[in-house]
């Protein structure tokens, strides 16, 4: 998983940010201090039920 | 007299996050638990050294805007991170050692501390962890 620098108080925004030892991830991503640059895919649409009586 | 002088103006990350803008005291101090070993015979009592439980306790000044104070910490109580200190802002050397405590462990995260007239600081202490000092 890969992590962009998202606040100025971490380092340059917008550089990798690559986790030290111990640094806890999920507070950062909470805090929104860094984002993953893995994408999400937009999920499928939904079904229409077409069998309507 | 004094041989070196330094102006206390450490610089603190917390998880990575520098708060030191938000910071008025931290406090980095290095505990071995003392396991006594004093045994028949003795006139003192003697000890030897056990497991480190080292501490950083802290005061930062608190703030709910986005990437500050409460952003940083909310997620971290009972938790365990990493925090760093460095006794001043100029760059890592042997006369301004970077202290590292590993996996130290946030147990209390005081929300609010309103007072009167007075701004909103709150204290935490940072338990355990591995201890590591950098010169470079």
């Amino acid at each position: 998983m890969a992590y962009v620098i998202a606040s100025p108080r971490l380092g340059t925004v917008g550089d990798v940010f690559e986790p030290a030892d111990g640094i806890n991830v999920e507070a950062l991503l909470a805090g929104g201090f860094i984002k993953s640059t893995i994408k999400t895919t937009k999920s499928d649409k939904p079904i229409k039920d077409t069998n309507e009586e | 007299m004094a041989t070196s002088t330094y102006l206390s103006n450490p610089t603190i990350t917390i998880n990575a996050v520098d708060l030191t803008d938000q910071c008025n005291s931290a406090v980095l101090t290095r505990v071995i638990e003392a396991l006594e070993s004093t045994s028949f015979g003795k006139t003192a009592r003697v000890y030897v050294g056990g497991l480190e439980n080292s501490t950083l306790t802290v005061s930062l000044m608190n703030s709910f805007v986005a990437s500050e104070t409460y952003a940083t910490l909310s997620a971290l109580v009972g938790t365990a991170t990493t925090v760093t200190l460095k006794p001043t802002s100029a760059a890592t050397s042997a006369t301004n050692p970077i202290s590292t405590l590993t996996g130290c462990y946030l147990e209390t995260l005081p929300i609010v501390n309103g007072q009167l007239g007075a701004l909103d600081v709150i204290d935490l202490v940072f338990t355990g962890g591995v201890y590591s000092v950098a010169t470079s």
